[in-house]
């Protein structure tokens, strides 16, 4: 097991640096000087000389990579283009507003898709399955947008049970501390902290609706088909002779033999759910670090945006990294594979 | 009163080609304690007999018989929870291939303790903890592994075949089964080890008074032990009896070619002879003979073979065939 995560955490870091050297890249592809793009300091502004010097401008590529690594693992992403504070700074909010929505929908694509997904399995070609996965292809070939405004015109603005767009109603005001809009409430000392609750509530069910819905029904047809494929095997028969129950076949046996498969698809899926967020965030107005991204994009805020892809991207890799290690952990088989035997 | 009583069991399915008989009237009574050997080449429908017992068929397939009747009460009469109960609590079955019947995600001792009833292990948390881990080293120490601890933590792809075969020994005896089966249990096994697992399971079975229905390819690997043998060819039975009788005195002409095929057989013959065989090849699904189904490959077939014989009785055995082998002289 060490020699295990040794490696997948060499492998990590090594993503990592790749990763930091495209970054560092995008400052000399994107247009105008590279150094106002990695520091949002532009060319005659006070502070640009001495950045000039500080960042090793004057010395090799090599050493201008080095420096750049520096300034990343002490987290200075220089200042924003536009609104010129320190981008780290701003981040922080915005990555929980975002953090929020994405642990909530991904949280609601497991819980809806891996157990409607054995479930389709166990009634394999009975009505529930054809029920459950004829949903599920629906669900599967509607666009992220198109969905989102078809909810906000059904739930909306039809029959009017949710907000529209927004965190929260601004009447409640709720003082922003830490982005995720439910534990700001929950901190607050408003003498309506009960109804902003159900406000924010109210506020976070369609985008997260909207956000889990590909990941839900993709997760639903992976575990399904896993879960068939398992509930094959010849020991799984091998319990079922045993007089074993049909739950007990399903959860002790088949359950983690299909997750051993499903868990590294849970990556994939984070990384879907990422580049929908962009998308969510934007049709609903979410103040999240999809929407920021979407705003540096037009405005050309090349530290904002070189921040914001590094950090989602090195999130993925965490996100894999993690179910790397609970898989090796938990399976030990998929650690011998790796090495074919010992 | 028989423990397992089948009486004419057939097993029907629709192919692409119309209906198939897999299985035709076979019937095979086994006694509490009793080592019978079920012995058929592959496609004779020996492990579907099996399959029918333990009731894991293709719930698609067509079941029917006049008796299958488990310490005198109807299997075939029962709901599914109540067969799930009998075979839970009675039953146990071992396969060809271990460790593809080993779940690869639990480790041995979670899968023998598994198999211990719920009603053997009694006491607080901690202390049916430790009886569990006891029990499952007492049957490991059963099916002889004596480095328990160690075998007790492996997955099973770390183990070896022959361990493999001892663990889901250990896990069919843990409930103490009445009736045993094992399907071809050492085919694939190296010769040491396939002794070792005969051995074991012909010990299992009179220590623990448990019957066993073995069933293997050919008459050479049966165990030592057995009792009772019987033969079944795509799906008809075609001799059963005493082991002793049936093979030495073989009423059937399969029962016969069988003998003679088998490797023991083989050292009396002459150098560079022919080895012995029977024509032609096993028939297909789609291609099965009418009557006697070895009517096209035996060599003493005539023209009433084209209608299946009735059962005939010499002694302690039964056959099924119009022209038997090794008559008695009257």
């Amino acid at each position: 097991m060490t020699r295990y995560l040794m490696t997948r955490l060499f492998y990590f870091f090594l993503a990592l640096l790749v990763l930091s050297v495209v970054t560092f890249a995008l400052n000399w592809l994107f247009p105008g000087d590279p150094l106002t793009n990695m520091s949002g300091i532009r060319v005659g502004q006070v502070g640009y000389e001495t950045m000039l010097a500080s960042r090793q401008f004057d010395s090799t590529v090599v050493q201008q990579y080095l420096n750049y690594l520096e300034h990343i693992v002490r987290l200075d992403w220089g200042l924003s283009l536009s609104t010129g504070t320190e981008v780290w700074q701003d981040a922080a909010t915005y990555m929980v507003v975002s953090a929020e929505l994405v642990l909530l929908s991904f949280l609601l694509a497991v819980l809806i898709g891996m157990p409607l997904g054995m479930l389709a399995a166990n009634y394999f070609r009975h009505n529930i399955d054809k029920v459950i996965l004829t949903s599920a292809m629906t669900g599967y070939s509607i666009p992220v947008f198109w969905l989102a405004q078809l909810l906000i015109l059904l739930f909306a603005v039809q029959i009017e049970w949710l907000p529209i767009t927004g965190q929260i109603n601004p009447l409640y005001a709720i003082d922003s501390i830490t982005g995720s809009v439910i534990i700001d409430v929950l901190l607050s000392d408003s003498q309506y902290k009960l109804a902003a609750l159900q406000d924010a509530t109210l506020h976070l069910i369609l985008p997260v609706l909207t956000l889990s819905s590909l990941p839900s029904m993709l997760l639903l047809r992976i575990t399904r088909n896993q879960t068939i494929e398992v509930l094959q095997k010849p020991y799984v028969k091998a319990a079922r002779a045993r007089g074993l129950s049909q739950q007990r076949l399903l959860f002790k046996h088949a359950l983690p033999n299909v997750l051993q498969d499903v868990l590294p698809q849970l990556t994939f899926i984070f990384g879907l759910m990422m580049a929908n967020l962009v998308i969510v965030e934007h049709i609903f107005n979410w103040p999240g670090a999809g929407a920021w991204l979407l705003k540096a994009i037009i405005e050309r805020d090349y530290p904002v945006i070189q921040m914001v892809l590094f950090t989602l991207m090195a999130l993925i890799l965490a996100i894999n990294l993690l179910v790397e290690v609970y898989r090796g952990w938990r399976f030990p088989m998929t650690r011998e594979e790796r090495y074919g035997g010992y | 009163m028989d423990l397992l009583d089948i009486r004419n069991l057939t097993i029907e399915m629709d192919g692409p080609h119309g209906r198939v008989r897999v299985l035709d009237k076979v019937s095979l009574q086994l006694k509490e304690g009793e080592v019978h050997s079920l012995v058929g080449e592959s496609g004779s429908g020996k492990s579907l007999l099996a399959k029918a017992v333990i009731g894991v068929l293709n719930p698609l397939w067509d079941v029917t018989a006049d008796r299958l009747w488990w310490n005198g009460k109807d299997l075939l009469a029962m709901t599914p929870k109540q067969r799930r109960a009998i075979t839970g609590r009675d039953m146990a079955m071992i396969f060809q291939d271990p460790l593809a019947y080993l779940d690869p995600n639990a480790t041995v001792a979670e899968q023998i303790t598994e198999a211990i009833p719920a009603g053997d292990v009694t006491g607080t948390f901690l202390h049916r903890r430790v009886d569990r881990k006891t029990r499952v080293a007492n049957l490991l120490h059963r099916v002889g592994i004596r480095d328990h601890d160690a075998i007790m933590q492996s997955y099973p792809y770390e183990l070896s075949e022959g361990i493999a075969q001892k663990v889901s020994i250990a896990i069919a005896i843990a409930h103490r089964p009445k009736l045993l089966i094992a399907d071809e249990p050492t085919t694939a096994m190296e010769p040491s080890t396939k002794e070792q697992i005969q051995r074991l399971l012909g010990k299992l079975a009179v220590s623990q008074n448990m019957s066993v229905l073995l069933i293997t390819q050919d008459v050479a690997s049966i165990l030592p032990a057995t009792q009772r043998v019987s033969l079944l060819y795509c799906g008809q039975m075609m001799e059963h009896g005493d082991t002793e009788k049936v093979l030495e005195r073989p009423a059937h002409p399969y029962t016969d070619a069988m003998i003679k095929m088998s490797l023991q057989a083989h050292a009396e013959l002459a150098p560079k002879s022919r080895l012995p065989s029977l024509p032609g090849a096993v028939p297909t699904l789609r291609h099965m003979p009418i009557g006697c189904r070895l009517g096209p490959r035996c060599p003493y077939a005539q023209k009433q073979c084209v209608k299946a014989p009735l059962v005939r009785h010499r002694e302690a055995q039964s056959y099924y065939c119009h022209f038997p082998l090794n008559e008695p002289e009257s």
